[in-house]
């Protein structure tokens, strides 16, 4: 007995029932139970015989075998052990040092550290009262704008919601059936370019009007230098590095200078601030190295000579990426962490079309796809430009590298370095499809792990990893070429420095205890949150479309007969206002599902679609009245501070996101390009 | 007062087993990194990996229900429920518990006892690969997870009458929070006073409350710093 009128019934029904507040995971079961109960009822049948029970059965066993919600507790317990991890005020700290020449300083490393820690961690309330406290005072005290400054964490800490890895676009594609891959990789782009625009509207306001952000004085943003590093100084324009090498070889230069601590200059201190220093040239050689790596030789180069279509498309909009990363960084790439602006920019344009997902190939294995896998046309003109030119400005930087300078670049090599080291790595494996997104996001809860415990124990996590990596290295041995000896090593130092330390340690380290604890029993919690609803919204829309509501829809919608743009329209406007009261979790599992089966007749990609989503919700969480993030910060910030002065500085960047939605509209290609280009079509 | 105890009781079986199955999370991240290791450096993949995955997947979320259940875990559309009066949620949740929970959950175990039997009987294997591992214990998790939440699902009806009598909701026993990482992380800062930092530890709860309200704090609880 299944009939339309039921199908209606339903629809009205669930958002009434939704709204009434109870868990929606439990409405949806029961709602779905119900109706189900009289869609399969037949007369003659025993009651306990009815097929609804097989079909929530069925579903419920669905959820708990989807390997794409699979990678959904891996990702959010990774989140959760960094967060706990990385000292979040001593990143804010030494990103605001390394940007202190720029104008508003505070408001672009703010939003910059709120993208950066919402890329591991996607909390908004606890990053915009983190980012109230820690950054707020301080912004405020050097005289910035308070609309300035309060659109500065507001914007950046609904950021996380959507760079990659974000669990919200896991479970976007656990819904709509597309690859998590693709997903990440279509909303790289419009992530940063987001990111950007968030950032030439401040920097841009600073310009124009110097008055809402001035200059720091001077005290407050020079780094003292130690008495010994001074000492090694050169010439005029105090370079270090000369000195510092000199004093290497000889220790005897440094006699009768006392290090900070008050102990004695010894060796150790010398060689650890030439390690510091080596640190960017490690990263530079190293991305290019893998850059290298992938198109050379994992991408086996069966037909070097071919020139389709696609490599020209690479060749041109290779300078895309490039450029953006220099005008995010204005005159000074070298001295944010170089490293990671370079990875950007090197891995991104250089890696030819990749098959998504080579599961079963090992490592340094030429793949045998020659179809797939071939040198761009102008891989070789790229590469060798890129690395003569990052060879210049590090050149350049190390020539100019004053002891203060090496100051600030230890404070960055401790504190931004290894989440950034992590995080490319994650994404990377992803998006060469090196590994399964469950793989990465595994590998990603280690290194979160890792980091973690050196937090806690360098030393000892130091010589673990040293050991490992040499287990790893003999392990790795009988395979031979060189990437697969790095990639082992590497593995084997972070499973020997996670394991063993935190294991000895466990028991006497409360602070490790608390983390861990903490971060295993959440994500127990939203694991849970996100896939009963899963379970529950499985069997609600098995039963709406066995009453045929789903069919009654898509023939209302199309007796509109919209244009796409029309159809995207009133979906993206629909889904906006569903933002203001609720959390993405329920917008995604429950009324996506309705408009993904139209997407086809109005010819919308569905990845495109999902990106504009998670666009979309940006700006309907930076909408006032409605926000959550806006009365956050007004309850860290000082009594002066209205709510509406929040608002008054939310709304350009709910405006932005919104032009952003336009664009992505008009340019498709900057949301499918990456995806296009990464895994063909 | 025994209405009281009972509730305790099942709380205290929901966090139980609920922080218990949690923990295979580590289990999952170092069964996932290993065979990473081992499929891509020692070329000897293992076959079974994917069921494996799967069963601390699905283990971990079922089983994990009850006590997201019972620390109020569960994702709700709260805009209209939270301005209610505390009788006037009790009420609506004791409906809501009876009309769409019960009914619900019962199928689930219900149907999950049948599948699991069945699953069971003829000593089921997985079929991902050639010769899969048993997944008879696997399926058996829907009823038992279901019966857990069903279980906590009593406590909470117990919850609600108990508010409907006194007019305050009952106190949930203290769980880690989100929020908890404000505490974690002033805790180790350098660069912020003592004094802001001990106002936000002590608000961020309250900060919390007020925002799901769409409200700022009460200016007169806050502490300036």
């Amino acid at each position: 007995m299944s009939d339309p009128a039921l199908g209606l019934t339903m629809l009205g029904l669930i958002v009434v029932a939704i709204m009434m507040g109870f868990p929606t995971a439990f409405t949806l079961m029961g709602l779905g139970m119900g109706f189900g109960y009289l869609a399969f009822w037949a007369p003659g049948q025993h009651w306990y015989n009815n097929q609804i029970f097989d079909l929530i059965v069925q579903r419920t066993y669905g959820v708990m075998t989807n390997d794409v919600l699979l990678s959904v507790p891996l990702f959010v317990f990774m989140g959760y052990i960094f967060e706990r991890a990385a000292l979040i005020d001593r990143m804010f700290f030494s990103v605001q040092l390394a940007f202190r020449r720029l104008p508003a300083s505070l408001a672009v490393t703010t939003l910059l550290v709120c993208a950066f820690w919402g890329i591991a961690s996607g909390i908004v309330g606890a990053v915009v009262i983190l980012m109230g406290v820690i950054a707020m005072r301080p912004m405020l005290n050097a005289g910035y704008d308070v609309r300035l400054a309060s659109g500065a964490i507001t914007a950046g800490g609904t950021l996380g919601i959507l760079i990659p890895p974000s669990i919200m676009l896991i479970v976007y594609a656990a819904v709509a059936g597309q690859s998590i891959v693709k997903l990440y990789a279509a909303a790289m782009l419009p992530g940063f370019f987001l990111t950007f625009l968030y950032l030439v509207y401040i920097l841009g306001w600073a310009i124009l009007n110097p008055k809402i952000a001035p200059k720091l004085p001077p005290d407050k943003y020079h780094l003292a230098v130690p008495e010994w590093l001074q000492r090694l100084e050169r010439g005029r324009s105090r370079r270090v590095i000369g000195g510092l090498i000199a004093a290497a070889l000889r220790p005897s230069l440094l006699r009768g200078a006392d290090a900070p601590d008050g102990r004695r200059i010894g060796y150790g201190l010398i060689l650890k601030n030439l390690l510091t220093a080596v640190v960017p040239l490690a990263l530079v050689v190293t991305t290019f190295g893998t850059a290298w790596w992938y198109v050379v030789i994992y991408n086996a180069p069966a037909a070097v000579t071919a020139a389709s279509v696609s490599t020209t498309q690479t060749a041109s909009v290779s300078a895309e990426p490039a450029g953006s990363s220099t005008l995010a960084e204005p005159d000074k790439p070298q001295e944010l962490g170089t490293p990671e602006s370079v990875t950007e920019t090197a891995e991104a344009p250089q890696s030819a079309d990749a098959p998504p997902q080579r599961m079963g190939s090992p490592l340094a294995e030429p793949t045998g796809e020659s179809a797939m896998g071939h040198i761009p046309e102008h891989f070789y003109a790229w590469f060798w430009g890129l690395a003569v030119l990052s060879a210049l400005l590090l050149g350049l930087y190390y020539w100019r590298m004053d002891g203060e300078q090496l100051e600030i670049l230890r404070e960055l090599v401790v504190s931004v370095v290894p989440l950034g080291v992590l995080t490319v790595v994650v994404l990377a494996v992803i998006l060469f499809g090196i590994t399964t997104a469950t793989e990465s996001a595994a590998i990603g809860a280690l290194g979160a792990l890792f980091l973690a415990v050196m937090a806690k124990y360098p030393r000892q996590v130091c010589w673990w990893s040293l050991a490992g990596a040499l287990v790893g290295l003999v392990l790795g041995l009988g395979r031979g070429d060189f990437m697969t000896l790095f990639v082992s090593a590497s593995l084997g130092g972070v499973f020997a420095g996670t394991l063993v330390p935190g294991l000895l340690n466990f028991r006497t380290s409360p602070a490790l205890r608390k983390n861990l604890n903490e971060s295993v029993f959440l994500t127990a919690k939203t694991t849970a949150m996100v896939c009963w609803l899963f379970v529950g919204s499985a069997l609600f829309s098995g039963v709406f479309a066995l009453h045929g509501g789903q069919s009654l829809i898509e023939r209302w919608v199309r007796s509109m007969d919209l244009s796409p743009v029309g159809f995207l329209i009133m979906s993206q406007l629909i889904i906006f206002l569903l933002g203001w009261p609720l959390e993405w979790t329920e917008i995604i599992i429950i009324f996506c599902p309705i408009f993904i089966p139209m997407l086809d007749h109005f010819k919308v990609d569905p990845i495109l679609f999902g990106t504009m989503v998670a666009v979309n919700l940006q700006a309907a969480f930076l909408s006032p009245p409605v926000a959550m993030s806006a009365f956050y910060l007004k309850g860290v910030s000082p009594k002066h501070v209205t709510l509406n002065q929040i608002f008054a500085g939310m709304m350009p960047y709910m405006l932005i996101v919104i032009l952003c939605l336009v664009f992505m509209y008009i340019w498709p290609g900057m949301t499918l390009w990456l995806p296009e280009f990464l895994y063909g079509n | 007062m025994n209405a009281q105890r009972l509730v305790q009781a099942i709380d205290r079986v929901s966090y139980w087993s609920g922080k218990a199955f949690a923990w295979l999370i580590v289990a999952l991240t170092f069964v996932v990194s290993i065979e990473v290791f081992k499929r891509y450096i020692l070329n000897a993949p293992t076959a079974w990996m994917f069921d494996l995955n799967n069963m601390l997947y699905g283990t971990l979320f079922m089983m994990t229900g009850a006590y997201t259940l019972a620390a109020a875990g569960h994702v709700r559309a709260d805009f209209v429920y939270i301005y209610l009066r505390p009788r006037a949620q009790a009420a609506l949740d004791l409906a809501l518990y009876f009309l769409f929970f019960i009914p619900g959950i019962l199928g689930l175990i219900y149907a999950g006892y049948d599948y699991a039997a069945l699953s069971w009987r003829i000593g089921e294997h997985s079929t991902v690969t050639a010769e899969g591992p048993p997944i008879y214990h696997f399926k058996s998790v829907i009823p038992i997870a279901g019966a857990l939440v069903m279980l906590q699902g009593l406590a909470e009806i117990v919850r609600c009458v108990e508010c409907l009598r006194t007019g305050v909701w009952p106190e949930r026993p203290r769980d880690v929070e989100e929020i908890d990482v404000v505490d974690t992380q002033l805790a180790q800062s350098e660069f912020v006073d003592e004094e802001s930092r001990r106002a936000a530890v002590a608000s961020a709860h309250a900060i919390e409350e007020a925002a799901r309200h769409r409200s700022a704090v009460d200016e007169s609880e806050r502490k300036e710093p």
